[in-house]
């Protein structure tokens, strides 16, 4: 497997470390009524068959955080972005 | 401050001069310890990366390396100078204790490095004066192109020992010489 960095070029996956979902979203409020949500904020994570954003740091190259969109069936990587840039995309949405 | 002190290379007791290993006509590659060396690691403020780029290529007689994004390595400088100069674009910090410099050059240094790293360092595509951050023998290395067939390997001077290993012992079948 492959990985395209956006500052490094295309690097063996040995070069990264892989650092879960990238989807979880970290709640707004820290009121003791939203415990549930940082619960799963915290603790659940999906186990999806395709599709799947993770965050990726290249820990053995430019030591940036990137988001990796890959197939988790069959390793197909569809795209990599910064997580910088998918966190202001993800302000924008 | 730092001028109190003696730098003394953490290769020093290893890195000894003299020709090594296969025997042939030329030495494949040559290899020189860059020491001591001005280090410092520089990264841009928030907002600033673009200033910073500027600033660095205008600066004549120093020597800025890419390292990550919105990151250098200034070389050649005393750390004071290099944080007046930039003040308020980046943070530096001194890394001329922290890491070591390798300099290998010779017609066989692209045999030697390619077994390390998957980085590809044909002329073609790697041009003069670039940096790539890699690993090589499970080590962090921040490699420059610094001329047609020459090359400077930095890495954490606590690793440079393990490292200096490595790379003379991959150098070995060429021929190598130390200066
Ligand atoms: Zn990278």
């Amino acid at each position: 497997m492959r990985i395209n960095c956006p500052h490094c070029g295309t690097r063996p996956v040995e070069e990264f470390t892989f650092n879960g979902d990238a989807s979880v979203q970290r709640p707004a409020s820290n009121d003791p009524k939203t415990m549930d949500q940082w619960f799963d904020y915290v603790y659940l994570r999906d186990n999806p068959k395709g599709r799947f954003d993770e965050y990726v740091h290249h820990s053995s190259g430019c030591r940036a955080w990137l988001v990796v969109t890959r197939d988790t069936q069959t390793h197909e990587v569809f795209g990599v972005v910064t997580a910088r840039d998918h966190a202001k995309k993800r302000v924008k949405a | 401050m730092s001028d109190q002190f003696t730098r003394i290379s953490p290769l020093a007791d290893i890195a000894f001069q003299g020709r090594f290993g296969a025997d042939h006509a030329a030495p494949g590659v040559t290899l020189s310890v860059q020491h001591p060396a001005a280090i410092v690691a520089v990264i841009a403020r928030k907002g600033k990366a673009k200033a910073l780029a500027e600033a660095l290529q205008n600066w004549r007689g120093v020597r800025a390396q890419w390292a990550g994004a919105e990151q250098y390595f200034v070389l050649d400088k005393p750390f004071d100078e290099v944080r007046k100069k930039l003040d308020g674009l980046a943070s530096c910090s001194d890394q001329s204790h922290g890491r070591a410099i390798i300099r290998i050059e010779g017609p066989k240094v692209r045999h030697v490095l390619c077994k390390g790293t998957p980085v590809d360092l044909h002329e073609s595509e790697f041009e003069i004066d670039r940096s790539a951050l890699t690993q090589m023998a499970h080590v962090g290395v921040h490699l420059t192109r610094i001329g047609r067939d020459a090359f400077e390997l930095s890495v954490f001077r606590g690793f440079s020992e393990s490292f200096w290993e490595w790379l003379t012992e991959q150098s070995e079948e060429f021929g190598y010489q130390v200066i």
